[in-house]
């Protein structure tokens, strides 16, 4: 079993390196001539693990991001890759690193080949190795057999599988993607997925940033929420549901116009034909709620936990929602 | 890098504007040079005149027969006079010859027998020829009087040949062993004035680079930021070369043009493609746009045309002109691209405008060199 653990180390207050850590990101500070992108970001990964970075558009995601692969230069703090200091071996970074930004970065007057063949070479790939990692990527996109085709004829989706190929080419240990599904039809989106999830089960070391919850949810077992800059939470998803998701009931009575009130219910609110009764206390609300119902003969249709979302996570950690 | 080279060799044959810049245009003005100017070989039997002879006599006749050896003479019907001279108000052409009646009696009577030329006084250009045709031809005449004065006078034929005989001979003495047409030196120029829009593809290129986020992704991989500006310049380098020999190779099998020493030739070549892709690299990474690069071309490449000679030969020019094209590199290309064809300059003879080449390529290098960190962290951003 992959153990995977991430810790903010700016929380732990952790100076020294550990070896066990692919990545390890320390104090990272970069601003723009007006804009003070990134604020003393910290995190370490281990080998294996999927970690999400989710945060609005100018969250500081995508300089993070492009800090990690060496394209832009941090201010201060320190970036160490397999123990190494990333911004004195660049090749390790080249190496070790695919990198899928955001916007679609192929040339549309190539074919999907001639793209992939630049990038592997680009990467350090050559001859019968490279014919066949391009081969082997165009399976897993699922274009083999479009491969000598224009990228430009492509819909936005083939573009995307193809802007993710050209990351792998070179057998990644780290694969950053950056929003890689921005734009496209449902279809491709869940290929991509796959290929995410078959690469991490490889033993591909996961970086997806996104400002989709359901994404997410979907690909990480850890995740880093940013906001302005600054990591606001962090660690593994289902702490931190735990840890601030809100907790709540959601009960449907049939002809009922209103719920009586309990002393450990904080908030209530219509949804649906029913109610979210929000309570710490989830058990003895649903306890009480099931002795009235049979006191007075109500019809529950239903009555279920709520199961905490990230999306409401996101709201208490960073006091907005994520699409404002 | 050789990844780099082959990309954006596949991307430059896949360009049709670049095809359009580089190769058609320049084709079609060779093409278009050559059709016009080159189809008389330059002499005067591609001249015409719109003539009248209001005189219908055989003095008349017989000029008119002797200015038909010389140009093309278009006869109109005597009546027509004002509506030809309606038709050359409206520019439709530039002059016109009347031989007006009385013209064969004056001459018999030995008074001086006048022929009308109507000029449009705007095309000055278009009349010298006819005049000095014209002049030429009476000249003719007075010659012929005079031997006829000289026989009447009892000289011999020869005696009086001899009386008429110049003191002056003018012998034309050509500068290279073969015949030079007017396409040696047009095909050259048009080259030359071309060369220079590859800074058009070239600023193109890394601006779309730098635009799309490919120069951003680039810098993840091993691409060393050197490896790319020279994985870049390359191809183009190729792009020049590949030109310039379908342009003298086009020039050579339709117009004849002769390419003198071709090691000399390939000297030039190189040079050229190294000079003008390299102002084109230091461009690209000192504009802050495309359009602003489009403009720049058009003026890199047409003001170093016109003030480098490739329009009108150095010489026409002013002084002051002539100084400012010897600091141009058109100047310099056409100079020595002439000497190889026309003058049969071998290698040691052009290696100097060589190096002035080589030196405005470099400079352009240098400069691409030193603005290259800036324009990649823009790109980043």
């Amino acid at each position: 079993m992959i153990q995977t653990t991430a810790r903010n180390t700016a929380e732990s207050n952790h100076t020294s390196y550990n070896n066990d850590y692919m990545l390890e990101v320390s104090q990272l500070r970069k601003s723009y001539p007006k804009k003070q992108a990134l604020q003393d970001v910290s995190f370490s990964l281990k080998a294996g693990t999927s970690f999400g970075f989710l945060g609005p558009n100018g969250a500081g995601k995508s300089t993070t991001m492009k800090i990690l692969t060496g394209i832009v230069q941090a201010d201060s703090g320190s970036v160490r890759l397999l123990g190494k200091e990333a911004t004195k071996n660049p090749d390790a970074v080249s190496k070790y690193i695919g990198y899928v930004p955001q916007e679609i970065t192929l040339y549309d007057k190539l074919s999907a080949y001639d793209n992939l063949e630049f990038f592997g070479e680009a990467y350090g790939v050559r001859g019968k190795m490279l014919k066949q990692r391009i081969h082997e990527v165009l399976t897993q996109t699922g274009l083999l057999d479009r491969a000598k085709e224009e990228v430009g004829t492509f819909s936005g989706g083939m573009k995307r599988r193809i802007n993710i190929a050209a990351a792998l080419l070179h057998r990644p240990k780290l694969l950053v993607l950056d929003e890689p599904t921005v734009g496209i039809d449902p279809q491709s989106r869940n290929h991509i997925f796959e290929m995410i999830r078959d690469l991490n089960r490889e033993g591909v070391t996961i970086i997806y940033s996104t400002h989709y919850m359901e994404e997410v949810e979907a690909l990480c077992d850890e995740v880093a929420i940013m906001d302005q800059g600054t990591i606001k939470a962090m660690g593994p998803l289902g702490e931190l549901l735990e840890n601030y998701g809100q907790k709540a009931i959601y009960v449907e009575i049939a002809g009922a116009h209103h719920l009586p009130e309990d002393p450990d219910v904080t908030a209530v609110r219509k949804e649906g034909s029913g109610y979210v009764l929000e309570t710490e206390n989830l058990h003895g609300v649903m306890q009480r709620l099931l002795r009235l119902a049979s006191q007075h003969s109500w019809d529950v249709k239903q009555l279920e936990i709520v199961r905490p979302s990230l999306e409401n996570v996101f709201l208490r950690v960073t006091g907005t929602a994520l699409r404002d | 890098m050789r990844a780099m080279i082959i990309k954006e060799l596949r991307l430059i044959r896949k360009d049709r504007r670049s095809f359009f810049f580089l190769l058609l245009m320049p084709i079609l003005f060779i093409a278009m040079f050559g059709t016009i100017f080159n189809s008389g070989g330059g002499d005067s039997s591609s001249i015409s005149i719109r003539t009248i002879d209001q005189d219908q006599s055989a003095a008349s006749q017989a000029f008119v027969k002797q200015m038909q050896g010389i140009m093309d003479v278009k006869l109109e019907s005597a009546s027509s006079l004002n509506d030809q001279v309606d038709k050359m108000k409206q520019g439709q052409f530039s002059a016109m010859l009347v031989i007006p009646a009385g013209f064969e009696k004056a001459m018999k009577e030995g008074s001086p027998a006048d022929i009308q030329l109507y000029q449009d006084p705007t095309a000055q250009t278009e009349l010298a020829p006819i005049q000095a045709i014209l002049s030429s031809i009476s000249s003719q005449y007075r010659e012929q009087k005079l031997t006829d004065v000289l026989l009447a006078k009892g000289d011999s034929k020869e005696q009086a040949e001899q009386a008429l005989a110049s003191p002056i001979q003018i012998k034309d003495v050509a500068t290279t062993s073969d015949h030079i047409s007017y396409m040696d030196s047009m095909v050259p120029s048009m080259t030359v004035m071309f060369v220079f829009y590859i800074m058009i593809t070239m600023a193109r290129r890394f601006f779309d680079e730098k635009k799309t986020g490919l120069l951003s992704r680039i810098r993840s991989t091993r691409v060393k930021p050197l490896q790319y500006l020279v994985g870049m310049w390359v191809p183009f380098i190729l792009t020049v070369i590949a030109q310039c020999v379908v342009l003298f190779a086009f020039g050579h099998f339709v117009y004849d043009v002769k390419l003198g020493d071709v090691a000399a030739l390939t000297l030039i070549v190189l040079s050229l493609s190294i000079c003008g892709t390299g102002i084109g690299l230091g461009l690209s990474f000192l504009v802050p746009g495309e359009g602003a690069a489009m403009v720049i071309t058009q003026v890199i490449a047409m003001g170093g045309a016109m003030l480098g000679g490739l329009w009108v030969p150095s010489y026409l020019l002013p002084q002051s002109v002539q100084t400012v094209g010897h600091f141009l590199p058109q100047y310099w290309a056409l100079h020595s691209l002439q000497n190889i064809i026309a003058h049969g300059a071998h290698l040691g003879d052009v290696a100097g405008p060589a190096l002035i080449l080589l030196t405005f390529g470099a400079a352009g290098l240098l400069v691409a060199f030193f603005r290259l960190p800036g324009f990649l962290r823009s790109a980043a951003n």
